[in-house]
């Protein structure tokens, strides 16, 4: 027993070492509990609240080149507005969104981008809404441009969301003209361009194609400007199709979240297996 | 240790991971930034011991890993970061110039960053890149503008700490 304390006594700091890293892996496993996730939103929101702070300090000395960008975001919505008035296809695609029953037709929300961070420890928006605003995990965040990315975590006042710039992000897309279908995904590098995969060779995808989201998506609604074909690259069954992202990450401030989109009854029949043995 | 000590301990390991968190964070050059908290867990480790900065590196772990939302790759690698660094302790007893321990205390900077970055590099990879960059080229980097700020923070203020 002496030589077991004499043993403890001097490797106590090895002992310490090992107990904390078992405890590090403990928390790892659990990474998703409930106890840790309401730990985490807990420590969400004080980070929001100081960082919106920071923030605001810095807000007020680029208020002339916010103006600027809200000028230039208005001369292209309505060179948009003036397109679509014009477009034969606008009324039937407008008639198509309004019938639309996939998603809730209740307005947008507005928020501010409180915190990004763009390293290679993490990469995400804050943004100051959360779920007593009506925010919820896995909504649609988006800007006049184009789609942002969407809310993987919510806290009373704030919400963190995961931007079409981050390598966990996917999205079904669908290009305007010619409609071929693939997933959009980040693999890094530079922040404009995101890659398309599993747009079959024989598509007729061409160059500065509008993509934007398609209905496959589980989480976005349909039509949300995503980006634009700038190169496309034929492998052996697929094409790899590089696409500058229509949003300036860089430059964000305010965006918006869109209403949830409800389809419990496709998500059922995707996630069910056993519902496949009642159709032969 | 006596009790004041601890305190300015518990104390500036709470303001090093805030600092870390709201500050220093945004500070990124080539996408990482420096790391005082691996600067206050040398300091630790060369002043008061291995045992102290494994304890102060878990507690950092858990503060810097709420506030991250990854908590325990961050208790991990913190825990780690004050493991390492313990390895360059300077006893109180010893006879050690000022330019040695200066020596140890930057030394512990470089090796205990280095290996923290690794740690978190192995287990999230947010922008997606290759983990031999991330490991090898970025934590390089890490350890090269963490020992930058030491060479400031130990210019300005720790300089009579380290003294003969």
């Amino acid at each position: 027993m002496r030589k077991f304390f004499i043993f403890l006594s001097k490797y106590n700091t090895y002992l310490l070492f090992v107990i904390y890293c078992s405890i590090s892996f403990f928390f790892m496993k659990l990474q998703n509990e409930k106890t840790l996730t309401k730990l985490h939103t807990s420590g969400l929101e004080f980070s929001a609240v100081i960082n919106e702070k920071l923030m605001n300090l810095t807000y007020l000395f680029r208020l002339n080149r916010e103006n600027e960008r809200l000028m230039r975001v208005n001369t292209d919505l309505l060179t948009r507005v003036l397109n679509f008035e014009t477009a034969a296809v606008d009324e039937r695609n407008r008639r198509k969104i309004l019938t639309d029953s996939t998603f809730n037709p209740s307005g947008y929300l507005i928020a501010r981008v409180v915190d990004r961070k763009f390293s290679d420890r993490e990469n995400m928006l804050l943004i100051n809404a959360g779920w007593k605003n009506g925010i919820q995990k896995d909504m649609t965040v988006l800007v006049p441009e184009g789609l942002v990315g969407r809310v993987t975590a919510v806290s009373e006042n704030y919400a963190k969301v995961m931007p079409v710039i981050s390598t966990d992000f996917k999205v079904s897309v669908v290009s305007d003209s010619s409609n071929c279908m693939g997933i959009l995904s980040w693999n890094g590098g530079r922040e404009f361009i995101a890659q398309v995969e599993h747009i079959p060779i024989s598509s007729h995808l061409k160059l500065n194609e509008r993509m934007v989201t398609s209905d496959f998506s589980t989480f976005s609604m349909r039509g949300i400007p995503v980006g634009r074909v700038v190169r496309i690259k034929p492998d052996k069954l697929f094409y790899t199709v590089d696409v500058q992202l229509a949003v300036d990450f860089s430059s964000l401030t305010q965006v918006l979240i869109a209403p949830m989109k409800r389809e419990p009854e496709k998500i059922k029949i995707t996630t069910d297996s056993t519902l496949n043995e009642q159709f032969p | 240790m006596s009790k004041a000590f601890s305190l300015s301990l518990i104390l500036l390991c709470i303001a090093s991971a805030l600092v870390q968190e709201f500050g220093l964070n945004r500070l990124t050059f080539f996408t990482v930034s420096p790391d005082v908290v691996t600067i206050f867990l040398a300091f630790l480790a060369v002043t008061a011991g291995q045992r102290s900065s494994v304890s102060f590196g878990f507690a950092t772990g858990i503060l810097t890993g709420i506030l991250s939302g990854n908590m325990g790759l961050n208790m991990l690698a913190r825990t780690l970061e004050g493991f390492i660094a313990g390895y360059f302790h300077i006893p109180e007893d010893s006879h050690a110039t000022a330019k040695q321990k200066t020596r140890r205390f930057y030394s512990a900077i470089v090796f205990a960053g280095f290996c923290g970055n690794a740690v978190i590099a192995t287990g999230y990879n947010p922008l997606g890149l290759l983990p031999a960059y991330r490991i090898f080229v970025l934590g390089f980097l890490e350890a090269l503008f963490t020992f930058t700020l030491a060479i400031i923070l130990h210019w300005f203020f720790l300089k009579k700490s380290l003294a003969d």
